[in-house]
Order: C-alpha cells, then structure tokens, then sequence
C-alpha cells in the first residue's frame, strides 16, 4: 500500500514540478505547483508526518501560493505574455551540466551502497499535533520565538517596499 | 684613519669651494653681487693659502717621506675591494693645487669685472666655485676613483660653463659637443680602471684599498703584462680631457663659453687633467714603453697640427685655443718620452702665460664691444696699454724666449725629446717646428690687434677703453709669473740647480726604477751630467741657442708680414688658388669628417633602431601598450562574467553548488 | 517493494533538481520565486524523511521553521517584484540588466 502511495504521490509531484517549469503561463505555473504542494502532502503523510501535511496544504499551497496568484493577477499584461529568447547557444547544454552531474553520481551511489530502510523508530504518537506541539513550545522554544520575529521582519519589510510612493501609516 | 692638524686641512681644501658653490647657487639673486663675488673669491683664495699651508709643510718633511693624507670616510666596501673618500698631498699634487687654486684665484677676480654686467653673475661664480672643487677633487684624490670623480665633476662644470649664455643654440651645441666627445675619452678611462682591477685583484687577495695610488705604485710590477693595454685606454681618456688628437675637436668649440671659462679650464687647468693623471700613473706608464711610444707620438703630432691649423684663424679666442692644443701636445710629448717633471713644468709655466693670453684678449673682447674677429681690431696698443703690454709679455713668454718661462719649460722638452730613449730627432725636430710657428701665429695675433689702425665701426671704436683694475691686476700678476715663474726650474746646464725637477723627483724616480729600462735610467738620473759629459751639455747648450733663435725668427717673421709686408699674407692665402689657406682654415675638415663618418650614421642608427625601433616599438608598443592591451583583453575576458543576467548569475550558482557537494560527496 | 529512505531522498533530489533548472531557464521572476518554493519543499521532504528514520520530532520542527522562512521570502519577494514592475512594467529578467559591466 505504502509504496503504490508512494509512486503515486512522488511522481505525481514530478509531474507537477515539471510543468511548473515548463508552462509559459505564469498562471497556469503557479496552479501546477499548487498540485505538486498537494502531493507533497501526501508524501509527508506517508512519511508519518500528518500534521505537516496539513500545514503544507494550509500554508504553502493555502497562503503562500494564493500570494502568487494575487500578485500574477496584479501584474496582469506582461506576467502572461511570451517570453523573449536572448541567449546564446552554449546556455542550454550548460544548464544541463549540473543535473546530469548529479543524476550520475546518484545512479553510482544506488550502484555501490544498499539502500536504507526507513525501520521502527518512529512510535506511536509520532508525528502528531501534540508531539509537533510539545517540541515547539519545549526543547525548540527558543527557535519558535526566533522565527517568530523572522515573520515580523518580512512583514515589515514587505510593507516598506510595497507601499511605493504612498505614505506608511506610521510616517 | 688618523688626521692631524695639518692633514685635515686637505678636505677643506676641497670642501671650500664647494660651500662656495653651495652658497652662491642657493641664494643666487637673493645675494647682491658684491657679496657674491667676493664670496666665491674668498673661497678659492682660502684654498689656495690652505693649499700654501699644507705645500710649507710638505717642504719641511724629508724629500722620499713627502705625503701628507686625509680620509674622510670609506665610500666602497666589498669584497676586497676599498674605495675611500680620501684625500692626498704630495710633491706632484702640490704643484698642481697650487696652480689651480692660485690661477684660478686670480681669474675669480678678474671674473668679478668681466662678469659684472651679465644677468647670470651669481650662477657663473656657482659653477666657477663647483669646477674648483671638482679639480681639486681630481688633483688631491688619494686614489683613481677620486681622481675619476673630480674627472667627470669638471667635465660638468665645463659643459656648464661653456653653455653659460645657453639662450643662444650654437652655446649648448658647443658645450654638448665637449660633454660628448670627453664621454668617448672617459669611456676608455673607465676601462682601463677596470682592466687595472680586473688585473690587480685575483693577485692581491685580501689586500684593500687596490686602487690608491700608493698602493698601485708599490704593485706596479703585478701589473707588468696588461700595462700597454691599461695605459693606452687611460690615454684615451687622457686625450680626451686634455684635447690631443683625435679627440680635440671639443676644444675650439669651447671658446663659446665666458672668456674666464676659456682662460681657467680650457686653457689653465682642466685640460691639464689628462697630462696631471699621466704623470700620476707614471709608474706604470714606464712599464710599457709601447704605450710611451703611443703618447709621445701623439703628443707630437697634435702639437704640429694645431700650431698649422692656428697661423689661420681670424678669431682671437680660437687662436689661443688651438694654441692651447699645440702646447698640451708639447706636455703629453714629454710625458710620452719620460720626461714627467718636464711635462708638468710646461703645465705650470703654460698656466701662467695661457691665462694671461685669455684673460687679455678677454680685456680686448670687453673693449671691442664683444667683437673677437681680429680683422676689425688693431691700433689697441695705445688705448689699452696695460692689456698691451701683459699680452706682450704672455707672447714673448709662449715663443720661449730667454729669460721668459715659456723658454725653460719648453725647451727642457725639446731638450728631452731629443735625447731621452724614447726620444729622437724626429719628435725633436717635429716639436721645434711647431715652435716656430707658436712664435708666428702668436706675433700675427699681437700684431693684428695691437698694431696698425683701428678697422673696426666708428661706434665700436668710441667705446674702446682699458679695463678696470679688477681686470688688470690679475693680468699684472700672471704677467710677472710669466717672467719669472721658469726660474725656479733653472737647468743644470745653464748653472741653475732646477728645482722644479728635484722637487718632483720622488715621485717620479720611483717609476724610473721600475722601468724596463732598469739600471741604466736609474744610473743616468743623477749621474746624466757627469756620467755622459760634456757632451750632453754642449748638445744642450746648442739645442737651447737654436730654440731660442727660432723663437726670435718666427715673432720677428709674424711682426713683419703682418705688419710691413702684408702682401706676403695674401701670397700665402692665395697660394695653391687658395687651397692650402683654406684647408688650414677648416681645421682640415676634421669636424666635417667626424659628422660624416660618425655623427650622422650614428644618428641615423639612433633614429631607426634606437628610436623607432627600441623606444616607440618595443618599449611603448610592447610593454607600456602591450601591458595595458594584456589588462584591457583581461578585462573583456571578464566582463562576460559580470553581464548583469540574473539568470547567467543562477546557474553560476548552481554550478557552484554542484562543485561543492561532489566535492563533499567524494571526499566524504 | 518497500519503500526506503533512499527512495524519499531521491524524489527530493529530483525536485530539488527540477527546481534549480526551472530557476535558471526561466525568465519570468515570479516562476522563479516559484522554482524557490519547490527548492525549499524538496528539502522539506529530506527532512521529514530524516526525522521518520531517526523517530525524532525536531525535523519536523525544523520543516515548520522552513514554511515559515518560504513565507517570509516569497512575501518579500514579491513585494519587490511588484516595486520593480511599477518602475519598469517589467518583470523579465533579462530587462533587469542594471549591473551589467
């Protein structure tokens, strides 16, 4: 069961990256993605993880991609227009580099070492809200208030580039 | 390093004058005049009591310990090689300080009224004080270097002095063109220092101080096989300072410069470097008799050549310096026969006369409104009568004339040429017939200017008047020198003791005892009058007589053509439709040659290969372009990595990130 | 078939990859910040992968730290994004060539 899910959900999510990067409209991109975030979910779900698979639906495909889609739809006319070819010849085959670098070294990797089972060591209760909870207000108390404060940055900072030419509030 | 009382006043000797200059081209116009010249004045007159100091002291030491030093500090230390700045006194270099610093004493006086309209007066007592510094330096150096020091400090201070009125083009040439020609000299002077230490040096060992020339003399034998070549490259430095062919051409060009300049250095002093530094090195001078045979010879030849190229010239300062020419070549035949003592009496006596010739006619240029073409003076006699009557006494002095000091000092050279070894009648005869026409051209001189009418303008001849006695004097005093400056070197033959030679004979005798010529020299010295007999004296005696006459005949042959039988000179320029005149005329083309065989192929390589090729090609072109070309093509390079694409700058990125964890990954 | 870590790990290398590419061949900057996101989730995944093998919560911590961290980033971004369009009405990156030497 657990490894349909998996090949369902993982290559689900391929898909959906993929045509991320390959659909010309912007829109239609960021809708793509939200699919893949779903997958996602599903991938964190199968990996014991169901509140993060709820948070991933809620903040990532939720708030952060609905952001997408209102900035896409703001920036209406050339958010959706083609895009312009400028670069030379050599880009492309070196933009491959990397990928094909990694994907043989992976493929050398699978070739010489076992693979390594997931085994036991997640419990009962592994995964859950409470045991999320208790580690974030306990032993991570600290990196929570920090992130926290991370959240205040970005808003404020987001408001001072965003107000353009108007008047903040508080000026 | 020890220096006592007197010893020390060496460097002051030198360093005086220095101040002097230091002083003088400081302050420049910011010191009123008077103070200026009486300044550089001072300077060279307290070096010449210091140098009287010191000579007085040198008189009381017995005759083979006269040598008084003065270090005042190591300049070069290396290897076993010393170099000090040192300074020192003995009979040689007595003789020469004293004739420096008094000439040239005198010659700062009349500087003060020759100068005294002139914009540059506080500059031309600068350099006139520097060059007193420098010849010192050369004079009273304790070693080679020293000496070469002073060399080139003097070769700058008459380049200096020559293009004094540098406003005017032809002024600079002539002082390049000395500065130049005395490089080839030292050129050949710097080789022959080098040979000497080359030579010397493997064979000292730990020995210091290799080029002193204490040390040089006690060696001289080491240096036996590489003498011929060591003493013909010093000759040609030699030749080159003190104007012998084929390096003289700078000399008549230096008439360009101030009429004190010409008296002082081109006449007195400098140029007597080359034969001061021959007569230094005497101890190895006599170990090649080669090279003896070379300086005699040319010695001789330069005499004969100028003395012809002078019976023609119409300038009266161009006169005097091929004159000039001529008697170096005298001195250099003596030092070329080994007759050193001989050779620097003649320096002495010449300073004398020379200096009195220059600074009179320096005394008729100044009456003359600046005119030196002797075809337009004449009937000055009466209006200058002191001018007249020194320069009469320089003349008869120059002609050799009994009891006059150009008669003792040339003929002892005569004299010596004929009967030393390395003499003959050749060189005898060569030298006797330049005298004569010393006493010719001299009295064609006296007599164009002083005698007949006045052929100048009607302007110019309304301003003729004496000089000022700041003028006069020193042509006073030099005049007297020159009656009575040959006495002190009186010869044996005539019943005088001369004490000039026995004065310098400790430094010379040594050399003669080290000469091929061994024994037999060291016998004949002392004993030459007893030993050879009357028959050496007789022969003096009739050599002396016919000198004497000849110097008679040809001031009388000059007095009459010019004077009476002008038509002679005419018969004489016309003669061989003018060939012979103008030949002489032109110096025998010898610059024309010299700027079609050298000058101008040398320009023309300077131009192509030097210029174009070196300088714009390889240094502009390849380093200076060439370098900024490298930069500019980096530059390009890495301009493709910094083109502003965001998207170029990401996949750096990756590429990056890539590296990294392969890296990681293989390492791991 | 089982299903192992490697295999997670895997999959995240493969979006991390599709991402990285999508970065750099895209144009428009807003797919770019998206390609970000898929970067950032693919790491979401290694971690959550890691925290199951080793039972421990703390990744999972970490990844809530990471949503957050998207969250500020893609919110900056896109205010910055909208600041440079309303200057100049662009948003391809390849007419954003200031630094360019």
């Amino acid at each position: 069961m657990e490894g349909f899910l998996f090949w369902f959900c993982g290559s689900l999510m391929v898909l959906g990256g993929l045509m991320t990067v390959i659909q010309r409209n912007a829109i239609i991109s960021a809708v793509w993605l939200i699919f893949a975030f779903v997958c996602a979910a599903g991938i964190f779900a199968l990996l014991s993880a169901p509140f993060l698979a709820i948070m991933q639906i809620l903040v990532y495909a939720g708030a952060i991609m609905v952001l997408f889609l209102f900035v896409i739809m703001m920036l209406q006319g050339p958010v959706l227009e083609v895009e312009r070819h400028r670069l030379r010849g050599w880009f492309w085959p070196a933009v491959a580099l990397p990928p094909a670098a990694v994907i043989l070294m992976i493929i050398g990797w699978l070739r010489s070492n076992e693979l390594q089972p997931l085994g036991d060591a997640a419990g009962p209760g592994f995964g859950t809200v409470e045991a999320v909870a208790s580690l974030l207000l306990g032993r991570y108390l600290l990196a929570f208030e920090l992130i926290s404060v991370v959240l205040l940055v970005a808003i404020i900072g987001a408001l001072a580039v965003g107000k353009g030419e108007r008047k903040l509030p508080w000026k | 390093m020890h220096s006592d009382a007197t010893e020390i006043l060496l460097r002051w000797i030198v360093l005086v004058p220095l101040l002097g200059a230091a002083t003088n081209g400081l302050l420049n116009r910011r010191l009123p005049r008077q103070v200026s010249g009486l300044l550089a004045c001072a300077a060279v007159g307290l070096s010449f009591a210091l140098s009287v100091v010191v000579f007085l002291r040198l008189t009381g030491m017995p005759a083979a310990e006269r040598f008084v030093s003065d270090t005042l500090a190591t300049w070069i230390s290396f290897g076993n090689i010393r170099i000090d700045l040192a300074f020192s006194m003995d009979p040689l270099s007595a003789v020469m300080a004293l004739i420096v610093t008094g000439v040239g004493f005198l010659i700062h006086v009349y500087s003060l009224g020759y100068m005294a309209h002139d914009d540059g007066f506080q500059r031309f007592f600068t350099y006139m004080n520097l060059f007193i510094f420098a010849m010192m330096t050369l004079v009273l150096g304790e070693n080679l270097v020293m000496l070469f020091v002073g060399w080139e400090g003097v070769g700058l201070c008459s380049y200096l002095l020559i293009s004094f009125w540098f406003s005017d083009e032809a002024n600079a040439a002539a002082g390049k063109k000395a500065f130049v020609v005395n490089r080839i000299g030292d050129f050949g002077f710097l080789l022959g220092i080098f040979l000497i230490g080359a030579t010397l040096l493997p064979l000292l060992g730990a020995e210091q101080n290799v080029l002193s020339f204490r040390t040089l003399q006690a060696h001289a034998g080491l240096l036996g096989p590489a003498a011929t070549a060591i003493c013909l490259l010093l000759f040609l430095g030699a030749a080159g300072k003190s104007a012998q062919i084929p390096l003289y051409i700078w000399l008549p060009d230096a008439m360009a410069g101030p009429t004190p300049v010409s008296a002082l250095i081109h006449a007195a002093t400098m140029v007597t470097a080359g034969v001061y530094m021959v007569a230094r090195m005497n101890f190895l001078y006599v170990l090649s008799p080669t090279a003896m045979a070379v300086v005699a010879a040319v010695g001789v030849a330069t005499a004969l050549f100028a003395s012809t190229i002078a019976v023609t010239q119409n300038d009266i300062k161009k006169v005097l310096a091929y004159s000039t020419v001529s008697q170096l070549g005298y001195m250099m035949l003596a030092c070329g026969v080994g007759a050193f003592a001989a050779g620097i009496f003649h320096v002495m006596t010449h300073a004398f006369f020379k200096a009195l010739l220059f600074l009179g006619s320096g005394s008729v240029i100044h009456a003359m409104s600046n005119e030196q073409d002797m075809r337009v003076m004449g009937g000055l006699k009466n209006k200058l009568p002191v001018t007249y009557w020194t320069f009469l006494i320089g003349t008869i002095a120059i002609a050799g004339v009994f009891p006059l000091a150009g008669f003792f000092s040339k003929d002892e050279i005569l004299w010596k040429a004929f009967s030393s070894d390395g003499g003959g009648v050749l060189p005898w005869a060569l030298g006797f017939f330049a005298a004569g026409l010393t006493a010719f051209y001299m009295a064609r001189l006296v007599v164009l200017t002083f005698f007949d009418e006045n052929r100048a303008s009607p302007e110019v001849q309304s301003h003729i008047h004496e000089s000022p006695a700041t003028m006069t004097l020193p042509l006073v005093v030099l005049a007297i020198l020159s009656v009575i400056g040959g006495w002190i070197g009186w010869p044996h033959f005539m019943g005088g003791a001369n004490h000039f030679e026995q004065w310098l004979e400790p430094v010379f005798a040594v050399g003669h005892g080290a000469a091929a010529h061994g024994a037999h020299e060291v016998a004949s010295a002392h004993g030459a009058a007893a030993a050879h007999g009357a028959h050496d004296t007789r022969m003096e005696w009739i050599l002396a007589g016919a000198s004497l006459l000849w110097g008679l005949v040809g001031l009388t042959l000059g007095w009459f053509v010019y004077l009476r039988r002008t038509s002679v000179a005419d018969g004489f320029r016309t003669m061989g439709g003018g060939f012979v005149h103008r030949v002489l005329l032109n110096k025998y083309y010898v610059d024309e040659a010299y700027e079609a065989t050298v000058i101008r192929p040398g320009y023309r390589l300077s131009r192509t290969v030097l210029w174009k090729g070196v300088d714009a090609g390889i240094i502009d072109g390849l380093l200076v372009n060439g370098s900024a070309l490298v930069v500019a093509i980096i530059g390009s390079v890495l301009r493709i990595f910094q083109n502003g694409m965001v998207r170029y700058y990401a996949w750096a990125f990756t590429i990056g990130v890539t590296v990294f964890v392969l890296y990681l990954s293989f390492s791991g | 078939m089982e299903i192992t870590l490697t295999h997670y790990l895997i999959l995240a290398a493969v979006l991390f990859l599709i991402g990285m590419v999508g970065f750099v061949v895209r144009r428009n900057a807003i797919v770019m910040l998206m390609c970000v996101e898929l970067m950032l989730c693919s790491t979401n995944i290694v971690f959550a992968a890691f925290s199951r093998l080793h039972g421990d919560g703390g990744g999972h911590v970490f990844v809530l730290m990471n949503f957050a961290v998207a969250a500020a980033e893609a919110a900056i971004g896109l205010a910055l994004l909208v600041e440079i369009y309303r200057r100049r009405r662009t948003v391809n990156v390849d007419d954003l060539k200031a630094l360019m030497e």
